[in-house]
C-alpha cells in the first residue's frame, strides 16, 4: 500500500475492495453505456456506510484520517470513477457547512448523509464557471427568510441529493463580497431540477441544472454571514480539490494494473508483450507518475488535517494527478492495442472518466493559476 | 434464541491451489485466508434468524492464532461475540477430533453462560477439504439432532421449520431444539460488514480457550487416514453450444449425442 495508513484503514481496505469488485467494477459497465444513475449500488454502498467517510465523528462519523479515508476512495476509484464522485461530491456538498455553518446546520446536514443521503455543491451558473465571481443567481432578505432565484449548472448529485449548498448575490454591487452561501434541502418549494448531462465519462454520476424560482428558505439557512458566499466557496475548493486528485490517481491505478495483467497475456511474437523493454518503460512511467501523485494527494491530506495552510498543494495535487491520470489512461490504451480502442475492453473508459478531472472543481487552467500566485506571491 | 456459529478459516477459494512438484503438501503461499464461503451463509442466515426472533449470536473457530481474524469478520456482520480455540494439542486434529474439541468448546461456553445454546450452525463442508463431516460429528457429539443443507430457517412454537435442499428439489423438515444445522448456499447472499461494524469488532475481545479450559479434552484417535493427497486430473476442454435459443441449444445437443451414439 503506498499510503502510509493506520491498521483499521488497512482492514477497511481490505472490506472496501471486496465490495468494489463484487457489486462494482462489473455492474458499472452496463451503467457506463445507459448513463442510467444506478441507484442500487449507491444503496448498498451507503448500507456499508461508505457515503460518510468524510463526516466528522462528532456528528456521526467515523474519526479516520483524510489519508485513511483517501485510500478507501482510491479503491472506489479503482472500481469506478463515477461512484467515486458521487461520494466525494457529497463531501463537496458538505464541506461549506462545516467549514462555516452553524451548530444546527452542521448536525442537520450530516444528519442527512448519515440517515443515507446525499450532498451537492452549486457554485457554476451558465455565465459564471471558472469565473465563479460571475454568478447571477440572487438571494433576497423577506423578513425571517431569504428567497432565491436562478439557475446552477454542472451540479453532480444535482439531482440526487438530499440538500444543496448554493452560492447566490445577497448584493450585486459589491461583487464578490455581495456572495453568499446558502443551505437548501431538496424538496423546499422553488427548487427544481432540470437538464441532466449526457457526460463522456463518470456517467455513473448525475450531473444537472439546479433551478431556483422565489425558493424561500429560512434566513437561518445562511452558512456563515452574508458576503463570505464567496470566500467559503473557495475554502471549499481548496480542501474539495485534493479529493479529486485522489480519484482521478484511482483512474491511473487502474489504468497501469489493466496495461500490466494484458501486457503479461498478450503474446506477439511469441512472447508476452510485456517482456518488452519498451513496454515495461512505459509502465515504469506510469508508476512514476502515480506513485508522485497519490503522494501529493497525501500530503495536501495531511496538511488539512494539521489545519495547516493546503490551497497551493491541494491544487498541485488535483492539477498533476488529472494530468497524468489522461496520460496513463492514453497510455494504457497504446498497450492494449487496438483492444484498447475497444469498449469491449475496460481502458477506453478510464480515459473518457480522466478527462473531467482537468475539468471540474477548476479548470487545470485555474490550478496553475492558484499555483503560481500561491509561488510567486505579490510583486 | 442463542445461537452458535462454528466457522473455518480456508485459503482463498478464489485462488488455484496447486501441491508443491512432487510432494504431497499443499502450496499455500502467498494465499490470503478467508472465511469459509458455507460459514458466511450459515452466519448470515444466523443473523436473519436473530433479527426476526432476537437472541445472541457466538462466533467460535478452531485454528492458530491468525484464525482470530475469522472470528473478528463475523464480529463485523452479525455475532455478538467470538471464541478461537486454539492449542497446539489440536493441530493434529482430523474432522472427527475437531468435533469432539467443539463439543467441548460448546459445553463449556453453555456453563459458563449458564444456559444451553439452542441452534448451532455450520456451514455444509469447508472450500478447502469438503468432507462436509464436521456439522454431523458435532451434532453426534452433543447428543442432539442434525438438518443437513439448509437454504432457509424459520422459528416454530416448538423449535425450527428448515428448508432443505435436496438432489430433487426441497424439503421441509422441523425439528426440536437444540439442533445442529448445517447451510448450503441460501437465496440471499452475506451481507458486507459496515464500516462503524468493522471498526467495531476490531475492539472486541476474542478470548482464546485452550485445552485447559476445555477440560483438557482429548481430540483422540484420527477416525480417517489419509492414503494419497495428489491434484484432480485436468478435465479436457468440453464443446461449448450456444445457439441463438435454448431450444435450439438443447436441440443441438441431442443432435451431438444422438451422432455421438451416447442416446
Amino acid at each position: 500500500m503506498a499510503y502510509l495508513i493506520s491498521e483499521e484503514a488497512q482492514e477497511l481496505l481490505g472490506a472496501v475492495k471486496e465490495f468494489c469488485e463484487n457489486e462494482v467494477k462489473e455492474q458499472c459497465k452496463e451503467y457506463d453505456r445507459s448513463g442510467e444513475w444506478p441507484k442500487e449500488i449507491y444503496d448498498k454502498a451507503i448500507e456499508m456506510q461508505l457515503h460518510m467517510l468524510e463526516i466528522p465523528e462528532e456528528y456521526g462519523g467515523m474519526g479516520l484520517s483524510r489519508v485513511d479515508v483517501a485510500a478507501l476512495f482510491e479503491e472506489m476509484a479503482k472500481a469506478d470513477a463515477g461512484f467515486a464522485t458521487t461520494i466525494s461530491a457529497s463531501g463537496l456538498g458538505t464541506k461549506p457547512v462545516l467549514i462555516a455553518g452553524s451548530e444546527a446546520l452542521k448536525k442537520r446536514a450530516c444528519k442527512l448523509i448519515v440517515d443515507g443521503g446525499f450532498g451537492a455543491f452549486c457554485l457554476t451558473e451558465p455565465g459564471a464557471g471558472s469565473d465563479a465571481s460571475a454568478g447571477k443567481t440572487t438571494a433576497v432578505k423577506d423578513g425571517d427568510s431569504y428567497i432565491l432565484n436562478g439557475r446552477k449548472c454542472f451540479i453532480t448529485n444535482g439531482g440526487i441529493a438530499s440538500f444543496y449548498c448554493v452560492t447566490a448575490m445577497t448584493d450585486k454591487s459589491a461583487g464578490v463580497k455581495g456572495m453568499s452561501m446558502f443551505f437548501v434541502e431538496a424538496g423546499t418549494p422553488g427548487l427544481s431540477t432540470g437538464h441532466e448531462e449526457d457526460k463522456l465519462g463518470i456517467r455513473t454520476s448525475n450531473t444537472c441544472d439546479v433551478v431556483f424560482e422565489d425558493c424561500r428558505i429560512p434566513a437561518s439557512n445562511l452558512i456563515g454571514a452574508e458576503g463570505k458566499g464567496f470566500s467559503i466557496a473557495m475554502k471549499t475548493l481548496d480542501q474539495a480539490r485534493t479529493w479529486m486528485g485522489c480519484i482521478a490517481t484511482g483512474i491511473a491505478q487502474r489504468g497501469m494494473e489493466e496495461a500490466i495483467a494484458y501486457g503479461k497475456e498478450r503474446v506477439q511474437f511469441g512472447k508476452p508483450v510485456l517482456k518488452n523493454q519498451a513496454l515495461q518503460f512505459k509502465v515504469a512511467d506510469m508508476a512514476i507518475k502515480i506513485e508522485t501523485a497519490r503522494q501529493m494527494v497525501a500530503h495536501a491530506l495531511t496538511l488539512m488535517d494539521k489545519g495547516l495552510p493546503h490551497t497551493k498543494e491541494s491544487a498541485i495535487a488535483k492539477c498533476y494527478a488529472s494530468d497524468i491520470a489522461m496520460e496513463v489512461a492514453s497510455e494504457a490504451i497504446q498497450m492494449f492495442g487496438g483492444y484498447g480502442y475497444s469498449r469491449e475492453y475496460p481502458v477506453e473508459k478510464l480515459l473518457r472518466d480522466a478527462k473531467i478531472f482537468q475539468i471540474f472543481e477548476g479548470t487545470n487552467e485555474v490550478q496553475r493559476i492558484v499555483v503560481a500566485n500561491n509561488t510567486i506571491g505579490k510583486f | 434464541m442463542e445461537i452458535l456459529v462454528c466457522l473455518k478459516q480456508v485459503p482463498d477459494d478464489s485462488v488455484e491451489i496447486h501441491l508443491k512438484p512432487g510432494t504431497e503438501e499443499v502450496n499455500l503461499d502467498g494465499v490470503d485466508s478467508v472465511v469459509n464461503a458455507f460459514d458466511t451463509y450459515a452466519l448470515e442466515m444466523a443473523a436473519r434468524l436473530k433479527e426476526a426472533v432476537g437472541g445472541s449470536i457466538t462466533a467460535i473457530t478452531i485454528g492458530p492464532e491468525k484464525a482470530r481474524d475469522a472470528v473478528k469478520t463475523c464480529l463485523a456482520v452479525g455475532a455478538n461475540q467470538g471464541y478461537l480455540i486454539s492449542d497446539p494439542a489440536f493441530e493434529a486434529a482430523d474432522t472427527l477430533g475437531k468435533s469432539r474439541i467443539l463439543a467441548a468448546a460448546v459445553r463449556h461456553l453453555e456453563a459458563e453462560a449458564g444456559k444451553p445454546f439452542d441452534l448451532i450452525f455450520c456451514g455444509r463442508e469447508a472450500t478447502d477439504r469438503a468432507t462436509g463431516q464436521v456439522g454431523p460429528q458435532l451434532a453426534e457429539a452433543l447428543g442432539v439432532g442434525l438438518i443437513t443443507d439448509l437454504v432457509d430457517i424459520e422459528q416454530t412454537g416448538a423449535g425450527i421449520c428448515a428448508k432443505q435442499e435436496t438432489e430433487s428439489g426441497y424439503r421441509r423438515v422441523e425439528a426440536a431444539t437444540p439442533c445442529v444445522v448445517t447451510v448450503n448456499k441460501p437465496a440471499y447472499d452475506p451481507r458486507y460488514p459496515t464500516i462503524k461494524s468493522k471498526l467495531a469488532a476490531r475492539k472486541m475481545p476474542i478470548p482464546v480457550l485452550s485445552a485447559a479450559e476445555l477440560d483438557n479434552v482429548d481430540p483422540g484417535r484420527p477416525g480417517s487416514h489419509v492414503v494419497r493427497v495428489y491434484e484432480p486430473a485436468k478435465r479436457q476442454a468440453g464443446v461449448k453450444i450456444k445457439e441463438e435459443t435454448c431450444e435450439e441449444s438443447v436441440l443441438k445437443a441431442v443432435a451431438m449425442m444422438a451422432d455421438a451414439k451416447v442416446l
